[in-house]
């Protein structure tokens, strides 16, 4: 067993787990923080994506320990005091998620994509770039118009 | 409403129990190397940890190579490329000087996997890995150059040896992967439908001794660069010099998703497709 | 484009006394506050206390006779618990599963076993003790402390397997040489049944000017929900009662069912499905692991869960789809449909799950088409592979392949347009309600308005110019062109309790949505009954603690059952409203006016709503002080079927140098009926149209013919529909409510996904007809088939 700690939604744990734990087994068995979900076993999914550092990883294939020290944002962590991240609100107002299953993994990609771009997302952009992430439910048509759409609203209130 | 208890054991997935090892530096990490029952290195891990979920692989040890600092970093200069080997791939599609020197590269770099894999895979990983149908390997046999490792050098020529299988020895770590810069360069790629790998890609590169035309998904040895096509380029660096040219799926790859036939076809066309598009990368739908 | 001439569906209830403030409304959905911040419940998100953990031992043949399994080794591991087999279920006298596979409801087309004999299913055995018929069958179950450990040990459990001759294809399964799958059977066909009239479609056929046959294997897919299938089992000693946590396509079936297996009393087990991952059909059937972690937690003393690895869902949930058909279609000299024959071969694989796929689309094998007379033979086959059951639109969009691609090939033949033969045949709207010549009867639709519509929507009128211009690209454009009718039956019994809390109204109803938005469009629905807001009523559903009955959701049944018993429980709860609002008002019932929610006097200017009568009974202030609460509990049963139908075209650009296909555009049409929510609808039909996109060019479920292995057993190998190989849809609702229900609904998950296949085969051949002729390779219409097909027509 080997003791780590990292922060999670802003919050420091101290964990006791094996060195062949990974991130995402750690984020939902010992932080009992079940939103990340684990889709796939060969690391293409995309249901378990985190921000790791400030960074898109899937947390399935990502130790534990590598994590150690870091600063993970899961899904538990978007909204603030409550209050919807303009992404989840985008989500919901757009019917981009049926089953709910891809759906925490999807909304920590587009936060990703959203934050490392300066200029509101295309369609196009968000097609390309989300194809790590599956979802059987939507045909993608909704969720490429959420992000879409978060993304003008993120924008122009950082611009305000 | 319902009596659900919401309480959780130590539970695991199913890799085998390994112990890992931050090494924070290069004779570090190598000494822990030598000191192991069975270790393997760990950078991005997007093909190790895969790996060892399936079971398929089980190291005793696993040294983590990625906060080694004499290990990271870009430097261009006007002959080369040089990329240490945990340079993630996110970081060489974005650096400017790579851009600018061989846009193509940077290009290719941003076409690996996902978005996620390219904030983790790094191209120590990629090479030492040396999959029959990864991008890097293509990119670093058509431009040639050479990997700088903790021992020696090893040309581009003599570093990919057959499928999975480099010039590497046990223990011996990539430091810096040396690109030649080309006059030109291009990337075509047509990936396969499910794993996303490339089915087929052809690097083609313009430099000082003629043309190279690195291709990978499709050598039985992985990769490999197409003679036939080099020397027609040599002849006349155009599409319709290729037409003519007959690729033979003798010692293609034949398996569920295409013939060898159909990868001999795509080669052709994937060659065509960067010779009219150098410079850049183009990722056939 | 609604009409609304005022449905009766029962004396007491009409249409007219409500007013939609909800009804029609694209809401936003309630489930997704708890979905989008990560407090979804989904099975492997719950655990307990103790809990152990079940692996798999599964089979590594398709066809073996079980020798011996040796488990002396594996019991001995680190952390486990015991190690179970076939042999052990045997002693505990567990039973098989019964699915009860035959659809049986009045409607349904009646299949038989061959020379009209009772159906044989086959066993379903939670463990087998003799044989093993599919690669990936579970021949014994390690329980252990972690999944690490029982995933240990399972690797040490020793199986001699004894190899026996195996099948796989099911046109060689038929055959009299073939290998057996069940020994209680003399061959593989488990269903030969003929339906329509046999003399009148020979003589039709007999007089025609044009023949056109139309063959095709619709490949084997699987649902690949997001969410890999789990279960979490816990035997109560103290109460004697079992408690399974598992996602379903409804948690009251398969409580009966595993009750049945475990072989106690229903209401000894508890089935608690709540957020579910996708379902798809796959989850409609109880699998094995249901009822082992049930039976081992009691056997053992602690909970036992089991969740599959991706690659253990690609291998053992149950797939779909896999059917060959052989469709004939008689014409006369000016293109007129005379008569249609078809041969649908459905393989079900190692034993009987689901017969609703052949039987589903046996209905239907005219499609839109108005054909005088049609014979249709339905068999069933087993082979050595994993079951099959119903997936999206079970049956449907097999049959509508096969009638829309024999269409195209028609007009071929007879150098005809093929939207004009099209348009000659369609059923009219003045011939509704229609039944075919396989005995359906179509409830409503104007399919000729659907096809003017579409054409509109899809920009037919300029596609040589796109085709031009793609053809400058280098590019080979095609357009399919599909109509489609689909039914919709499903389980005909459905049960709704509506309770009136003090400021919401809860609405407990037997379906089990896994994405469908249910929790939104049927508070939708009973808002509007009631007369409330549409914030003031919650739906409850997947746990049979409080759901007694209720139907599941499959073959999109859902909406439609759901708010015909809703409404009738809704008229139980007004009649108790009134009683009590005259106790309040100290009149009689008969002086008591309802309107929208509120209950008036003749007598006093007072009214009051159904909470304040909540309130006034919580008090105990109500005529009888034991009734402490507005409570109702209804149920209704519905067989009638509806037929949702539509059309859709899409356009596609070939890559003549790679085989590549680029979907262009996708356009869509669906005659829902009534359109509860149209931004859920609109949500399944993209969900739906990505699915069928899926089969026509990615999907499938690869075996390997020497050797039985399923070979597409991750993602890595099963391609799958993704944000960059889908183009964004345009989709309209169209609603022609539909007699047979209160509010004319029809149904809209699966509309999106029945006329898929077709479409995208028919753009395939439109693309390259010019070139090679006929498509002459079957789904999925990968890039290597079509540049095989092309380098074909180069020859010739």
């Amino acid at each position: 067993m080997t003791s780590i700690s990292l922060n999670v939604n802003g919050k420091s744990h101290d964990l006791e787990i094996e060195d062949n734990t990974l991130l995402v087994t750690a984020l939902r068995e010992h932080l009992g923080l079940t939103g990340t979900h684990v889709g796939c076993d060969t690391s293409q999914c995309g249901c378990c994506v985190v921000r790791l550092n400030g960074e898109s990883v899937k947390s399935c294939t990502t130790l534990a320990i590598q994590a150690q020290g870091c600063t993970v944002l899961t899904v538990e962590g978007l909204s603030v005091n409550g209050e919807l991240h303009p992404l989840q609100k985008a989500f919901k107002d757009n019917h981009a998620l049926q089953c709910g299953f891809c759906t925490p993994g999807m909304l920590m990609s587009a936060l990703d994509l959203i934050d490392s771009h300066v200029q509101v997302l295309t369609p196009e952009l968000v097609r390309h770039q989300m194809e790590g992430n599956l979802c059987r439910c939507t045909g993608y048509h909704n969720i490429v118009k959420a992000i879409v759409q978060a993304s003008k609203c993120m924008k122009s209130s950082s611009l305000s | 409403m319902h009596e659900v208890f919401k309480s959780f054991l130590d539970l695991k997935l199913t890799m085998y129990a390994t112990k890992y090892h931050k090494a924070n530096s290069l004779e570090q990490a190598f000494e822990l190397y030598k000191s192991s029952q069975d270790a393997s290195f760990l950078s991005g891990g997007h093909t190790l940890l895969p790996v060892m979920k399936q079971g398929l692989s089980a190291p005793s040890d696993l040294i983590d190579l990625s906060f080694i600092d004499e290990l990271k970093g870009i430097e261009v200069t006007p002959q080369t490329v040089v990329i240490s080997s945990m340079t993630r791939h996110m970081e060489v599609a974005s650096n400017k000087d790579v851009i600018l020197a061989v846009p193509c590269l940077a290009a290719l770099a941003g076409s690996i996997g996902d978005r996620q894999v390219r904030f983790k895979g790094t191209i120590g990983g990629s090479l030492a890995n040396n999959d029959p149908a990864a991008d890097y390997p293509a990119g670093f046999l058509g431009l040639g150059g050479h990997v700088e490792t903790n021992l020696r050098s090893i040309a581009a020529e003599e570093f990919f040896v057959s499928m999975f299988q480099t010039a590497l020895k046990p223990g011996e770590i990539i430091k810096r992967v040396h690109f030649s810069i080309a006059k030109s360069a291009g990337y075509a790629k047509f990936r396969a439908a499910a794993a996303r790998y490339s089915m087929v890609g052809v690097f083609v590169a313009r430099t000082e001794l003629g043309t190279r035309v690195a291709v990978t998904g499709a050598g039985q040895s992985g990769v490999y660069r197409e003679k036939s096509l080099e020397a027609a380029l040599d002849q006349k660096f155009d599409a319709t010099s290729l037409e003519s040219i007959q690729i033979s799926p003798q010692d293609l790859i034949e398996d569920m998703h295409a013939s060898s036939v159909y990868r001999a076809n795509l080669i052709k066309v994937l060659a065509k497709h960067a010779v009219l598009n150098m410079g850049g990368i183009v990722n056939l739908k | 484009m609604i009409r609304d001439d005022g449905l009766v569906f029962d004396q007491r209830f009409s249409l007219k006394d409500f007013v939609f403030n909800s009804i029609g409304q694209s809401f936003q959905r309630n489930e997704d506050e708890r979905l989008i911040t990560g407090k979804g419940r989904f099975t492997d998100d719950f655990s307990l206390p103790e809990q152990t953990w079940a692996w798999m031992v599964r089979s590594t043949h398709p066809h073996a006779r079980i020798k011996s399994i040796d488990t002396s080794a594996a019991v001995q591991m680190p952390g486990v618990l015991a190690v179970f087999t076939g042999k052990d279920c045997l002693n505990d006298q567990l039973n098989p599963i019964e699915h009860n596979p035959v659809p049986s409801t009045r409607y349904d087309v009646k299949l038989r076993g061959p020379n009209d004999s009772d159906i044989f299913l086959g066993y379903h055995h939670l463990l087998p003790f003799d044989k093993v018929r599919h690669v990936g069958q579970a021949l014994a179950m390690v329980v252990a402390r972690t999944r690490n450990e029982a995933f240990s040990a399972a690797q040490m459990v020793i199986v001699q397997y004894e190899e026996l001759p195996k099948v796989m294809n099911s046109e060689l399964a038929i055959k009299s040489d073939a290998p057996i799958v069940w020994d209680e059977l003399p061959s593989n066909v488990l269903v030969d049944a003929t339906f329509g009239d046999i003399q009148a479609t020979e003589k039709a056929f007999e007089a025609a000017e044009h023949i056109v046959r139309f063959k095709s294997h619709v490949s084997r897919v699987t649902g690949v929900t997001m969410e890999p299938r789990a279960c979490l089992g816990h035997y109560d000693p103290k109460t004697d009662r079992y408690t399974l946590f598992a996602g379903s396509g409804g948690a009251v079936r398969q409580k009966s069912e595993l009750a049945k297996v475990l072989g106690v009393e229903a209401d000894r087990l508890r089935v608690i499905s709540h957020d579910v991952g996708g379902n798809f059909g796959t989850r409609n059937r109880a699998y094995v692991e249901f009822g082992l972690v049930l039976w081992a937690s009691k056997k053992l003393g602690f909970p036992v869960k089991h969740r599959a690895d991706r690659t253990e869902s690609f291998l053992s949930d149950y797939q779909g789809r896999d059917l060959v058909t052989e469709v004939q279609l008689a014409l006369n000299a000016k293109g007129k449909f005379l008569a249609l024959k078809v041969d649908n071969l459905s393989n079900v694989g190692y034993c009987c799950v689901s017969l609703s796929p052949l039987s589903k689309g046996s209905g239907l094998v005219t499609g839109s088409y108005d054909i005088a007379s049609a014979t249709l033979r339905s068999r069933a086959v087993f082979t050595n592979t994993m079951a099959t059951q119903a997936y999206r639109s079970s049956g449907r969009p097999e049959v509508t392949f096969a009638i829309e691609r024999v269409i195209d090939r028609a007009a071929r033949a007879l150098g005809m347009d093929r939207l004009e033969l099209r348009r000659l045949n369609l059923v009219k709207t003045h011939q509704m309600p229609y039944t075919n010549a396989i005995g359906s009867s179509y409830d409503s639709g104007e399919y000729e308005e659907n096809m003017n519509r579409i054409l509109e929507l899809s920009d037919w009128s300029n596609l040589d110019q796109r085709r031009q211009e793609a053809h400058a690209r280098g590019k080979l454009l095609g357009v399919g062109f599909a109509n489609y009718v689909e039914s919709s039956i499903g389980s005909p019994k459905e049960r709704a309790e509506i309770i009136v809390h003090p400021t919401q109204i809860e609405v407990i109803i037997g379906t089990q949505p896994a994405g469908q938005g249910h929790e939104t469009s049927f508070a939708q629905v009973a808002a509007d009954l009631l007369g409330v807001e549409f914030n003031r009523v919650f739906i409850t559903l997947g746990d049979t603690d409080i759901v007694t009955a209720g139907g599941g959701t499959h073959s999109g049944r859902s909406l439609r059952h759901a708010s015909a018993v809703i409404a009738l429980a809704v008229e139980d709860l007004r009649e108790l409203g009134v009683r009590h609002a005259a106790h309040f008002f100290n009149c009689k019932p008969e002086d008591v006016l309802y309107e929208n929610g509120h209950f008036k006097s003749f007598t006093s200017v007072k009214s009051v709503s159904w909470f304040d009568l909540s309130i006034q009974l919580a008090n105990g202030e109500g005529p009888q002080s034991s009734l402490k609460e507005l409570r109702v509990l209804r149920d209704n049963e519905m067989h009638t079927p509806v037929y949702p139908n539509g059309a859709c075209v899409c356009e596609i650009e070939i890559d003549p140098e790679t085989g590549g296909v680029d979907i262009k555009r996708y356009s869509a049409l669906d005659d829902v009926g009534r359109c509860i929510n149209p931004l859920i609808v609109h949500g399944q039909t993209h969900g739906g149209i990505a699915q069928g996109v899926g089969q026509a060019l990615w999907e499938e479920c690869y075996l390997d013919q020497t050797s039985g292995q399923p070979i597409a057993c991750s993602l890595m190998d099963y391609g799958m529909p993704r944000f960059d190989n889908l183009p964004s849809f345009k989709t309209e609702i169209v609603e022609v409510l539909s007699p047979t229900n209160p509010f004319g609904i029809k149904a809209g998950g699966e509309g999106g996904t029945t006329p898929a296949l077709a479409v995208v085969m028919s753009a395939v051949e439109d693309a390259l007809w010019p070139l090679c002729g006929p498509v002459n390779f079957d789904l999925p219409a990968t890039p290597q088939k079509i540049w095989n097909a092309l380098q074909r027509g180069k020859t010739h």
